[in-house]
């Protein structure tokens, strides 16, 4: 556990966030159309913005921008509190939907077959492997790391995933979840499901938005978009270890074998 | 361990105020009838907190917070009623809210890091989240299809 000892006492941080808060509920959810789609902007994606610009004005030194990190773990206690609550009544409907909740996960996996193709066509060499083989996130960051080192081109690869996750990660989600589910066929539901990747504050965005797209499934939302990140959050490891990155090496040594015959 | 407790009820409740207001300045749900089940909550990650310190066993917080949400909110569990029905006066957008506020001015530390990556790592990137959303939408899809629940 992290230490947040005299965390609470930086009432400077505190106080900002509370303006913060104040203001982003108060301008409320914003949806607008974009062709046949909706984008549906949330408070906490002001939030998130407003916060990274409050980095670079005098109201945030370094200080409080180093105490607000260990704060968002204690923060993400009360949201996965708030989803536990939500997924124990729905036990009966999520067990139900068990098969699906866990085939979703190998979805994870389509990311090699969209992204290691066009990583390799940009020109990227091994930094691809790093960039593609998953989301990114802390364990597949330390498996990288483990295995090809921090200063490797899949080392590098996976450094620069997870920061662009960090910083636009929870945006990107917010903005595509709520288009995608009002532009395709596919269901609110299984976009719920495909919401839990791994990250809480991702979850939360891509799930926030298909609330507020389709309010009348709130509590299904929320109680399979819980459960499938409850899931990545156990089997994302090794669905990387096992799965993921012998895929990704072995896709990439396909595809640069052929690119170098056809070069030759 | 128990001037960790304190520190943590001191933090959780200070979360607590900032996810009560959102809630009542969005959703209009009056603090007083959202303080049971904020109550819960912080109640609910508190124990997380604590039975992790406890337990040799090396699993995150997250993961006894997320058990003990389910375990005491399951239709088999008596009361379980009651713990729904404070916990429903709490909506989960205005959890998210300052959480991600806090987690804004953190970014802001990495902004630097963010700034030097290239544009085929944002291209990449993004059809990395893509990717990953569409295919388990795709497979979720098909399977709920199947199944008949959709």
């Amino acid at each position: 556990m992290v230490d947040v000892k005299g965390l609470w006492k930086d009432w400077r941080l505190h106080t900002i966030v509370l303006a913060v808060v104040v203001i982003t509920e108060l301008i409320g959810n914003y949806e607008f159309a974009v062709g046949p789609g909706v984008v549906v902007l949330l408070p906490m994606l002001y939030a998130i913005i407003i916060g990274i610009i409050l980095y670079f004005t005098p109201a945030i030194k370094e200080k409080q921008a180093k105490h607000a990190e260990p704060l968002i773990v204690l923060g993400v206690l009360l949201l996965i509190a708030k989803i536990g609550v939500v997924i124990g009544p729905s036990l009966p409907q999520i067990i139900a939907a068990g098969p699906a909740l866990l085939l979703q996960e190998f979805g994870n996996l389509a990311t090699i077959l969209f992204a290691l193709p066009i990583a390799i066509y940009l020109g990227l060499k091994r930094e691809a492997i790093g960039m593609t083989h998953s989301v990114a996130r802390e364990p597949n960051v330390g498996l990288i790391v483990d295995k090809f080192g921090f200063n490797s081109p899949e080392g590098r690869g996976v450094m620069a995933v997870y920061i662009f996750g960090t910083v636009f990660g929870a945006i990107f989600m917010g903005l595509i979840s709520g288009f995608l589910a009002t532009i395709t066929p596919l269901h609110p539901l299984s976009f719920a499901m495909a919401s839990g990747i791994g990250s809480s504050s991702m979850m939360a965005a891509a799930s926030g938005s298909l609330i507020a797209a389709f309010p009348n499934f709130e509590t299904d939302i929320i109680a399979f978009a819980g459960a499938s990140n409850l899931l990545s959050l156990s089997t994302g490891l090794y669905m990387s270890i096992f799965i993921g990155l012998p895929l990704t090496e072995k896709l990439y040594q396909i595809i640069t074998r052929r690119r170098h015959k056809e070069e030759a | 361990m128990l001037k960790n407790i304190q520190e943590w009820i001191l933090l959780l409740s200070i979360f607590g105020i900032l996810i009560l207001l959102g809630n009542w300045l969005n959703y209009e749900i009056v603090p007083l009838s959202a303080i049971p089940g904020m109550i819960v909550l912080i109640g609910i990650a508190l124990l997380g907190l604590v039975i992790q310190k406890m337990l040799p066993i090396n699993l995150p917080t997250v993961a006894y917070v997320a058990i003990i949400g389910i375990l005491i909110s399951m239709p088999w569990m008596p009361g379980s009623e009651r713990i729904v029905e404070w916990t429903s006066q709490i909506e989960l957008l205005a959890t998210t809210t300052p959480i991600l506020a806090y987690a804004g001015i953190s970014i802001g530390r990495s902004w630097a890091d963010f700034a030097k990556l290239g544009w085929r790592t944002i291209i990449v990137a993004s059809f990395v989240l893509l990717g990953t959303f569409l295919g388990s939408a795709l497979i979720a899809e098909i399977i709920l299809r199947v199944q008949g629940i959709i």
